[in-house]
């Protein structure tokens, strides 16, 4: 029988501004967190494998070779470490690669760790090298970028189905407000739709990234990281840890193509919708036993498209449900209870971790209050790598 | 007499590919084709036929960017997915003033040396 993966701790920078600081140092402290709140710092010697997940620091940063340098850092050598690359999914890939590695038999305890510092560049050049995940000839070189994606996407969205920009606005807001109260979010600030839809300055307030999708529909260029300890649950090593393993008990990645332009529909995100039923397999679970979920809203469409191609509610539906409510912390399916990558942030290497620590951090109880889920026993993430074309979905169990 | 300053300009373009075996047409070209598993050789690309992109196109959506990257010194590009009437589908800059879905366009290849790096060649519909 295949042994139970648990998390033991979890680690968390504040998002934001870091630029002035070196990426390993980053990196190195959120691990130092989940090493302290899994109570393991002494003995992380003893760690099997380290997973550092990063998306481009060769070309934020001029750096590479990060997970021998984080390692360094946390004088863990020998300790074997590996960086993982799957672009703005890199992070949610390090925690699939380290559960398999307990699945495997290999490991017993995995240190996942992933981070991005993206400030170091100017936006103009952020965006330039955000943009490299695209299909090089037929998508990059056109200049396109991922906004510009979103923005053809949420178009599509809204002739096919009757969105408005004030739907998306919506959702910034309630995004804003869980994001206002999260002490790791990088934009920890309400706003109002008054001020970014209904009122007369709205049009300045929130312009225009890439029509028709506007500032507030767009997440940040952030900087942080987020950890992981992974435990095989089943090991004698498990009693070695301070607190209750939070259990994973789903994790898939599925794959679409890489050029936008080739999906037969391009409004259907095939690969979220395989990663999530292969994870729902894996876990025993259906779509309405999760009682929140972290959804990749790198741009606001995203935490639409994707809600209902994991079953939380029907094709062209969930902005009806988010008008309601029913997506808020007291609706009844809470998405992006963290803020988001709308305002908690989005470092593109450490997302997928990140939103990995908001659902245990949920489970266990820990989330601040006013944006604490009452009694959760599974969360869901979904952390989305391109436009779609290689995601990765995580279940968690509080057992 | 060799005369250096006569050379052929070529004009750019971008190349679709069709395999010879089952006469299946893609762009961007696979390795392997999907309907019949024949191989591309990206060198000699013996048994595909190329053949050059373009002309008319339906606008299937758009976007206009006003966060441009690095090398762009527009305030705004416009882009789109389009399909062309061999049901061929690709993305790149929309030039009309006013875009609007489903709008019959004609889609032609510049070259852009917006970017630093040697020059690129773009999709312009217009």
């Amino acid at each position: 029988m295949a042994p139970r993966v648990g998390i033991v701790g979890i680690g968390h920078t504040r998002f934001g501004n870091s630029s002035e600081y070196d990426l390993a140092d980053v990196l190195a402290y959120a691990a130092t967190d989940a090493l302290l709140d899994a109570g393991f710092l002494e003995h992380r010697k003893e760690i099997d494998q380290v997973f550092v997940a990063n998306m481009a620091s060769g070309l934020f940063c001029h750096q590479s070779a990060v997970a021998s340098s984080m390692v360094s850092r946390l004088d863990m050598e020998p300790v074997p470490a590996e960086l993982v690359e799957n672009g703005p999914a890199s992070g949610a890939s390090a925690v699939k690669l380290g559960t398999m590695a307990i699945l495997s038999g290999m490991a017993d305890v995995v240190l996942v760790v992933g981070g991005e510092i993206m400030r170091k560049v100017s936006g103009w050049n952020a965006t330039d090298i955000v943009s490299t995940m695209l299909d090089t000839e037929t998508e990059y070189n056109m200049g396109l970028t991922l906004p510009g994606f979103g923005g053809m996407f949420t178009r599509m969205y809204m002739e096919k189905y009757g969105l408005t920009e004030r739907d998306l606005a919506l959702l910034a807001v309630k995004n804003h407000d869980n994001g206002a109260k999260n002490k790791y979010a990088h934009i920890q600030a309400t706003c109002t739709v008054e001020a970014i839809a209904d009122g007369p300055e709205a049009d300045v307030v929130n312009n225009y990234i890439a029509e028709p999708l506007r500032m507030y529909s767009t997440c940040p260029v952030s900087d942080g990281a987020a950890a992981l300890l992974l435990v095989n649950m089943d090991s004698p090593k498990a009693k070695l840890f301070a607190k209750k393993a939070v259990r994973i008990a789903g994790v898939a990645s599925a794959t679409d193509t890489h050029c936008v332009h080739n999906r037969a529909d391009p409004l259907q995100l095939n690969a979220v919708r395989i990663a999530g039923e292969k994870a729902y397999k894996m876990a025993g679970l259906k779509p309405s036993d999760i009682n929140f979920a972290e959804l990749h809203d790198a741009f606001s469409i995203l935490e639409l498209a994707i809600s209902e191609e994991v079953g939380f509610f029907e094709r062209g539906k969930s902005f009806l449900a988010a008008r309601k409510g029913e997506t808020a912390i007291t609706g009844r399916m809470p998405i992006n209870t963290s803020g988001g990558l709308k305002s908690k942030g989005h470092p593109v290497g450490g997302t997928g971790v990140s939103q990995v620590v908001e659902l245990v951090r949920q489970l266990r109880g820990e989330a601040e209050e006013g944006r604490q889920v009452k009694d959760p026993k599974y969360g869901m993430s979904v952390n989305f790598g391109g436009f779609g074309n290689n995601v990765v979905a995580v279940i968690c169990a509080k057992d | 007499m060799i005369d250096f300053s006569m050379y052929d300009v070529k004009a750019p373009e971008i190349l679709g590919y069709t395999c010879d075996k089952c006469g299946t047409s893609y762009y961007p070209a696979p390795m392997i084709c999907r309907k019949c598993g024949a191989r591309r050789d990206p060198v000699t690309k013996r048994n595909w036929t190329t053949f050059e992109m373009g002309g008319p196109c339906t606008l299937l959506t758009w976007t206009r960017v006003w966060n441009l990257p690095e090398g762009y010194n527009k305030k705004f590009l416009q882009f789109g997915i389009v399909q062309f009437e061999n049901g061929l589908r690709a993305s790149g800059r929309v030039e009309v003033d006013e875009p609007k879905t489903g709008l019959k366009l004609t889609a032609s290849v510049e070259e852009s040396d917006e970017r630093p790096g040697k020059p690129v060649k773009i999709f312009v519909f217009q």
